[in-house]
């Protein structure tokens, strides 16, 4: 929200701060300020003058104009606007002699924008000679998510409060209650529901003139950061600025019956609103209407049937306060927020409603001389709740804050942002304050905090009791990943949580497995991953356009489904080496090297490759999988991948190390060659082996595999001999060697001897 | 005789490779040499020749075997010399193999700050991406239709089911909730981790970043000792001395809520673009706990007390290496990851 400086002083009489000084108190002390802008800059010498002659320039739109410049005397200008002619007085600034259209000009001729004024950029501005330009104005923009609990704040009253407070200088208040009529409307107000409407108050007036607002009026709203219209419509916007109480006027003559209804709508009704747009409601919106149906969406917007416009002479002028929660679903329901929804949702103070009308009421016959007040004020309220009062323990208060506070300090603070404060310091909240602001006394403690400042306030260091905290064993679990993965050369990546239904097509997932964003931000992060091997292909191929060789990895949650029950988050790690050149081999073998575990031949899943996918085993569990990714993903080189499960991996956990006695006796070992097919595994050899070498054979590794002439290979192994407690025999070695022997000859194994 | 000594001496010293000086060992020293020679005919000696012909072979021997070894030497020298300027080798060019890798910038950052609590006796939570909006809103003192849920623009996902709705979360805080939930009191804790908002993405906005939450419940826990807490955490993440300001800064789950300032570190002051002329930098939220949030996770506010912060860890880590784009921290571009390896 934007606060203009002047409207800001109008209320703190004395005020002495600049602009800027002022900006970094309210941040200080109240609230963030997001900058500050000057308001009208041109109007810094800007004077009224009286157009004397007007001549066309050959060839241009421009013309030439003299005009009598009051103090900066007579001045020739050049001017483009279609309505500068004799006789018309506008404002002229003085900007130096500038040459334009190949003729000196001598400052300019303004366009109420040029001024800051409003938004008219039609022509130059066409005033009456008693006319009073407004003064330069600056605006201070607030942060409007650091004014969200301060109903009081969205009105530059409210600021001035603070202000005052701040500065040590007296409050003056806008409004002035006596000035209000006593009951007796002759329009009457029903309210259905006061939970959703806790007060609804009303003037009627005739005799209306709608017509510009005064220029000083337009200025403040332009500083402020509003349109202005006409001069009814500008004052609602005005009080609004000022005082933070929304009020709307309804033109009179298009009013059906003398009693206006604050209700729910009834299924069906709708409304044509001020913005053109048609809106249909439902019992779940309160709206304002009359005999005939709603004439506005309550506290949202009004209704264009019965808006102002240049014909209207009497209106109704109603000042309103409705229930937050209500405003607030009505206005993201209908995806219409406005300056009054805005306020409304930030729960108003009932109270305001009066303060509004009273402020009309001294406003109105300077804006449209003549008005009449017809009859007496109408005003519907629900019985309003007390403002709560508060003890506060001056110890208590002193303890949160970490100072020794005066007294008749806080007293001081407490009383310039108008609480009372009784001797024994019970603390009565102002009603502005008392909605959904100030409830207990931690809400003091930032009150009398924020005013004494917080550097006031010696950091101290807390005392704590010493005792080891607790970490999650599976963060430390996590690290070891990290930090092993990075060590074996790979670059950690991170990837959003969201993947595409494509892309979840392409991996063969069936899109209604997934988590579905019911609002996704961008087009193809519609669905929550459930596997992070989307994204890591994605990585593979972008990065393949840059390097020739890489690694990456990403640790990253996958999200399922979980029978509508909260969705299930399974920490996995995904790791793959890209070669852009090689065959692939020593891609697959280096993640296997990294798995730790072994591998397991495996059915290929969709984009795995058919002939290279395997199960990673530990400890007999699969865990994972590595594979290389189906050549139809990747348009050149090689990609290998290794996907593991991180619960299953860390509930494994490492076995517990346990010393086992270094062996005495030597060992023997000798080497057998296995001539097998060409597809067949190494490990089911292995195990056989294994087998038939019993409990002696300490060790059975592979060595080296050939490739034989007639597409058949041999399979080398050693085996190494040993036993425990003493050096094993030749014959015992040779005995070994030739039951595995006979065994694989058994399976029909040759054997190359 | 001397003649024979002389000749052998002569051929001994004009060898020209080692070859040639081992033929004429064999021929000068050997069994059969010049040396045998000499002592062939001793037995037909009287004792006294004997002696001088004792003295003369001795004589020649040590000559011979000098100069031969000598040359032997050289030889060898010259040989090792020629070996070890052949074996030259270019160490300039790259080492092959496996370059580093490296962990991603901002697991870096987290677990530096990560460390950092432990050494002070905190504990490091982990909590679900996908919430509850009870977690996310409610038990932090943001009921339905307070305005303050328009400060976190949020992701719904539909999980299907009757309970079906649930969101990602917009910041760390629920593990906050959590935390009280599980652990004793009084409690230290942070909680680290990704997050969402419903942003559009540019250069400084992105939907997914890191943020670190941090609490402290205790007896009589003040403004002053949140303060002094943010200067000590700071000073240690910038590694220096830092100047720290509170103003006042609403946040539904504290009371009262502060923004924290740091002193602009890279002006000190005056005022320079980076801290838009201001001299200070907004770095964090905090504030002492709203005792609403106490008494919804089962904490008896007029017992205990705390406060509780946010870091936003995406941002430091754009602040510590100058990065200009957000983007680049969720873009798994080795172009820009690999600059982090160590
Ligand atoms: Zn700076």
């Amino acid at each position: 929200m934007k606060f203009s400086y002047n409207w800001i002083r109008e209320f703190v009489p004395g005020l002495e701060v600049d602009p800027h000084s002022l900006e970094r108190l309210i941040t200080m002390k109240t609230a963030e300020c997001d900058g500050i802008a000057v308001s009208g800059e041109l109007l810094k010498g800007a004077v009224l003058a009286r157009v004397l002659e007007v001549e066309n320039i050959e060839g241009q739109k421009n013309v030439k104009a003299l005009v009598d410049a009051g103090p900066y005397g007579m001045k020739t200008v050049v001017c483009g606007a279609a309505n500068c002619r004799a006789g018309i007085i506008t404002a002229y600034v003085p900007l130096g002699i500038k040459t334009v259209s190949g003729i000196e000009s001598d400052g300019m001729l303004a366009a109420a924008d040029e001024l800051d004024i409003n938004r008219d950029h039609a022509g130059i501005l066409e005033l009456t000679a008693d006319t009073v330009l407004p003064p330069v104005d600056h605006a201070i923009e607030i942060d409007n998510k650091s004014i969200t609990h301060r109903p009081d704040l969205w009105g530059h009253h409210g600021m001035a409060r603070e202000v005052a407070a701040i500065t040590g200088h007296p409050l003056r208040d806008p409004a002035d209650l006596s000035l209000l009529p006593p009951l007796g409307s002759p329009v009457q107000i029903e309210i259905e529901d006061f939970h959703l409407c806790p007060r609804y108050s009303a003037l009627v007036f005739d005799n209306v003139t709608v017509q510009p607002s005064p220029l000083w009026l337009q200025a403040r709203l332009t500083a402020a950061g509003l349109n202005t219209k006409n001069n009814i419509v500008d004052l609602s916007n005005y009080l609004m600025a000022e005082l933070a109480q929304p009020t709307h006027a309804f033109d009179r003559a298009k009013l059906a019956g003398a009693t206006i209804f604050a209700r729910p709508a009834r299924e069906g009704e709708s409304i044509v609103a001020l913005n053109d747009e048609t809106y249909h409601l439902s019992p779940a919106n309160l709206v304002i209407a009359d005999a005939s149906g709603p004439i506005a969406i309550a506290g949202v917007i009004g209704g264009r049937d019965s808006a102002i416009s240049a014909v209207t002479t009497s209106i109704v002028f109603e000042s309103a306060n409705f229930n937050a929660s209500s405003v607030r679903r009505t206005s993201s329901a209908l995806k219409i927020r406005t300056d009054a929804s805005m306020r409304f949702e930030k729960a108003q103070d009932p109270v305001n409603t009066l303060r509004a009308l009273a402020r009309a009421l001294e406003l109105l016959p300077i804006l449209s001389p003549g008005i009449r007040l017809v009859g007496g004020l109408a005003d519907n309220c629900a019985e309003l709740k007390v403002p709560p009062t508060i003890s506060l323990d001056l110890d208590w208060l002193a303890r949160k804050l970490g100072r020794v506070l005066d007294p008749a300090e806080v007293r001081r603070i407490l009383e310039a942002l108008q609480f009372k404060v009784s001797d024994d310091f019970e603390v009565s909240v102002p009603t502005w304050r008392a909605t959904k602001d100030i409830a207990m006394a931690e809400d003091l403690v930032e009150e009398v905090g924020r005013m004494i400042g917080y550097d006031s306030i010696e950091p101290q260091p807390p005392l704590v009791p010493c005792a080891p905290s607790f970490d999650p064993p599976e963060r430390e679990f996590l690290r070891g990943i990290r930090r092993h993965y990075a060590a074996q050369g790979f670059t950690e990546v991170s990837n959003y949580s969201f993947i595409s239904e494509e892309e979840a097509k392409r991996f063969g997932f069936a899109p209604e497995d997934h988590v579905r964003v019911l609002n996704p931000i961008a087009e193809g992060q519609e669905l929550m991953r459930t596997s992070l091997l989307p994204g890591i292909h994605r990585n593979l191929v972008e990065n393949a356009k840059h390097f020739e060789d890489f690694r990456l990895f990403e640790v990253g949650r996958e999200i399922h489904l979980s029978n509508g029950e909260k969705p299930i988050e399974r920490p996995h790690v995904v790791a793959a080496i890209y070669s852009r050149h090689d065959d692939g081999r020593a891609g697959l073998m280096e993640l296997k090297r990294v798995s730790g575990g072994e591998l397991r031949p495996a059915a290929a899943m969709a984009w795995e490759h058919p002939s290279r996918a395997a199960e990673v085993v530990k400890h007999g569990q699969v865990v994972g999988r590595v594979f290389e990714l189906h050549p139809n993903l990747i348009d050149s080189g090689r990609a290998a991948v290794l996907y593991l499960d991180l619960t299953q991996l860390q509930q494994l956990g490492a076995a517990a190390t346990r010393y086992q006695s270094v062996r005495r006796f030597p060992t023997s070992s000798f080497d057998l060659s296995v001539i097998c097919p060409a597809r067949e595994y190494a490990a089911t050899l292995e195990t056989a082996i294994r087998g038939f070498a019993g409990e002696l054979a300490e060790a059975v590794e592979f060595v080296t595999d050939y490739q034989m002439p007639d597409a058949r290979k041999s399979l080398s192994f050693r085996i190494v001999a040993g036993a425990a407690d003493r050096t094993l025999a030749g014959a015992e070695v040779t005995a070994i060697r030739e039951r595995i022997i006979e065994g694989l000859r058994g399976l029909h194994y040759e054997l190359l001897v | 005789m001397q003649d024979l000594v002389d000749g052998a001496l002569g051929r001994i010293n004009s060898a020209a490779t080692a070859a040639d000086l081992e033929a004429v060992r064999v021929d000068v020293l050997g069994r059969k040499g010049v040396l045998s020679q000499l002592s062939k005919d001793m037995g037909k000696l009287t004792p006294d020749e004997r002696v001088a012909r004792g003295k003369f072979i001795n004589a020649a021997k040590l000559a011979l075997e000098g100069a031969w070894e000598t040359l032997k030497n050289r030889f060898e020298s010259e040989a090792l010399a020629a070996r070890l300027n052949s074996e030259w080798l270019d160490l300039t060019v790259p080492a092959p193999g496996v370059r580093p890798g490296a962990l991603h910038p901002i697991t870096q950052i987290q677990w530096e700050i990560e460390d950092l609590f432990r050494s002070l006796g905190f504990s490091v939570l982990d909590g679900p991406e996908v919430e509850t909006e009870h977690h996310n809103f409610d038990a932090l003192n943001i009921p339905q239709d307070h305005p303050a849920r328009d400060m976190q623009d949020t992701f719904w996902l539909d999980a299907g089911g009757p309970l079906g709705r649930f969101l990602l979360r917009t910041h760390t805080s629920p593990v906050q909730v959590r935390g009280m939930e599980k652990l004793q009191l009084p409690l230290r804790m942070i909680a680290p981790g990704r997050v969402f908002r419903n942003e559009s993405v540019d250069a400084s906005h992105e939907h997914t970043f890191y943020q670190l939450e941090g609490m402290m419940i205790d007896k009589d826990v003040s403004v002053g000792n949140l303060i002094y807490f943010m200067k000590t955490l700071l000073g240690a993440i910038f590694k220096r001395d830092v100047t720290v300001r509170l103003r006042p800064g609403y946040f539904p789950f504290v009371e009262p809520g502060f923004e924290l300032d740091i002193r602009c570190l890279i002006c000190g002051g005056p005022g320079c673009p980076v801290c838009k002329q201001s001299g200070w930098v907004e770095l964090l939220p905090c504030g002492l706990v709203n005792p609403h949030v106490l008494k919804m996770s089962g904490i008896d506010p007029t017992k205990w007390n705390g406060f509780a912060f946010g870091l936003g860890l995406t941002r430091l880590v754009m602040m510590r290496y100058a990065i200009d784009d957000i983007r680049w921290l969720q873009s798994s571009d080795l172009r820009f990851l690999r600059q982090f390896g160590q």
